[in-house]
């Protein structure tokens, strides 16, 4: 049984049907061709699928498409102004904080949520805030140098 | 497959009546999409997330009233749940991550019947209750009876739990939830223990005492003899050592990938000795004797 879906991404208004079975992952990545959300383990553990539903950062491969209806998506698709970078994105560039990049999408969408409501993070808030994303090439350190520096940036403290 | 996205717990029920055990519910769906896509579809998916007035969390005087739409991460948020019942905001702090807690609801959890339900022995430790709407009317049931294997629960596929009622514990009570995994976040709990003290008015002995166990038998449970044992005495360290070995006698855990019976009987425990010891700390001020 299909349903249809009346949504925002990214500040657009999207409609498009899809399999009641279908998760938001499936619909923006087979749907939708928005490939920037990373399909990994598929069961809600690695973060890697990270999009932000209604402000709130969350595991896209365990969220039905279906709950997509009359809510506002953000996906890493959607941060970059034209050419220029989200100050997360730069971030993570200007520190080195990627290795084979699976994982980042996910990170930066975990990140510009938490720094969309926290100007200044402390170790515990960047520790809550990527607790539910894993970085198999183990690059915590830079990660977090990253969300640092944003942070900064984003305030005007650099 | 079926979808179906009731309006009314009403409709949500003829949809259920309808298609008996082969329809399934859907509210957060952070398990029964993994379902979906690794073991099979059900006939038919009810999502009830629509459903309004299911969601939030109120006081009624003696305690919260939770809906079975409310989030981990509303839980875990919220002032009087912190302030009230801080054993149920330990297990929701400590569930899974933050992208989990923001989707996954406390309904799910308790629908899901996992032993491992990091809510539920918090739950079984503060006497709370499950108010079910079927099709001939609502019934409130006790969590200790609610549950009755892993999956299964008394309302079976004809109820819909509609709201949690949680009791504030009597005055001066103290409860923690511990929980024992390899991984502070996303890990599935080994062993949770979950433990209430109530002190007496002179704050010498237990005057009221609940443990409950997750993961470690096919149902989260209560350990009767464990509290039984504690219940009019004063704290000592012979009886938290006596205590925690007759707790890990009332828990039947298997043996899985996580952990083997025996290393979860040992947690068990060490998880009781160490729940005992916080709570009769922070409930009579005293350290045990």
């Amino acid at each position: 049984m299909s349903v249809t879906i009346n949504t925002k991404i990214n500040g657009q208004s999207v409609t498009a049907v899809a399999e009641a079975s279908t998760s938001l992952l499936e619909f923006l990545r087979d749907t939708l061709e928005m490939k920037g959300s990373k399909l990994c383990c598929n069961t809600g553990e690695c973060g890697a699928c990270t999009v932000i539903y209604n402000g709130k950062p969350i595991n896209s491969c365990v969220t039905m498409a279906a709950d997509a209806n009359g809510a506002e998506i953000v996906t890493v698709e959607g941060l970059a102004d034209g050419n220029n970078l989200h100050p997360v994105q730069q971030a993570f560039i200007d520190t080195g904080a990627v290795q084979c990049g699976y994982c980042t999408p996910g990170f930066i969408m975990s990140v510009k949520a938490l720094l969309d409501h926290t100007k200044k993070p402390t170790p515990a808030d960047i520790e809550d805030a990527i607790s539910g994303n894993i970085c198999r090439c183990t690059g915590y350190n830079k990660i977090v140098d990253a969300i640092h520096l944003a942070a900064d940036r984003m305030a005007g403290r650099a | 497959m079926e979808y179906f996205e009731p309006k009314s717990v009403g409709e949500a029920l003829s949809f259920l009546a309808k298609h008996g055990a082969d329809a399934k519910l859907i509210a957060g769906g952070t398990d029964v999409m993994v379902d979906i896509k690794f073991k099979e579809e059900p006939g038919g998916l009810v999502n009830i997330k629509k459903i309004p007035g299911l969601s939030g969390i109120q006081e009624n005087g003696k305690g919260l009233r939770i809906g079975a739409l409310t989030t981990i991460r509303e839980i875990e948020n919220s002032a009087l749940v912190h302030e009230k019942v801080p054993v149920l905001w330990e297990a929701a702090h400590q569930f899974a991550s933050l992208q989990v807690r923001n989707t996954a609801t406390i309904g799910g959890n308790i629908g899901r019947a996992s032993p491992s339900g990091e809510t539920l022995a918090p739950l079984l430790v503060l006497d709370a209750k499950a108010k079910v709407a079927y099709s001939d009317g609502e019934k409130v049931e006790p969590f200790s009876a609610f549950f009755q294997g892993p999956g299964k629960t008394s309302m079976g596929a004809k109820g819909l739990l509609t709201e949690i009622e949680v009791p504030y514990p009597a005055p001066g009570s103290k409860g923690v939830y511990l929980k024992h995994a390899v991984r502070g976040a996303m890990d599935i709990a080994m062993v949770g223990v979950a433990v209430m003290i109530t002190p007496d008015a002179g704050k010498n002995s237990i005057q009221d005492v609940r443990i409950g166990l997750g993961a470690v038998a096919p149902t989260p449970v209560r350990a009767p003899k464990t509290e039984a044992l504690l219940k009019g005495k004063p704290l000592t360290a012979a009886l938290v050592k006596e205590a925690g070995a007759l707790a890990a006698t009332e828990a039947s855990p298997i043996t899985d990938q996580r952990s083997s019976a025996e290393n979860r009987r040992w947690i068990v425990e060490a998880l009781t000795r160490r729940g005992l010891e916080q709570t009769w700390k922070a409930a009579t001020g005293k350290e045990v004797a």
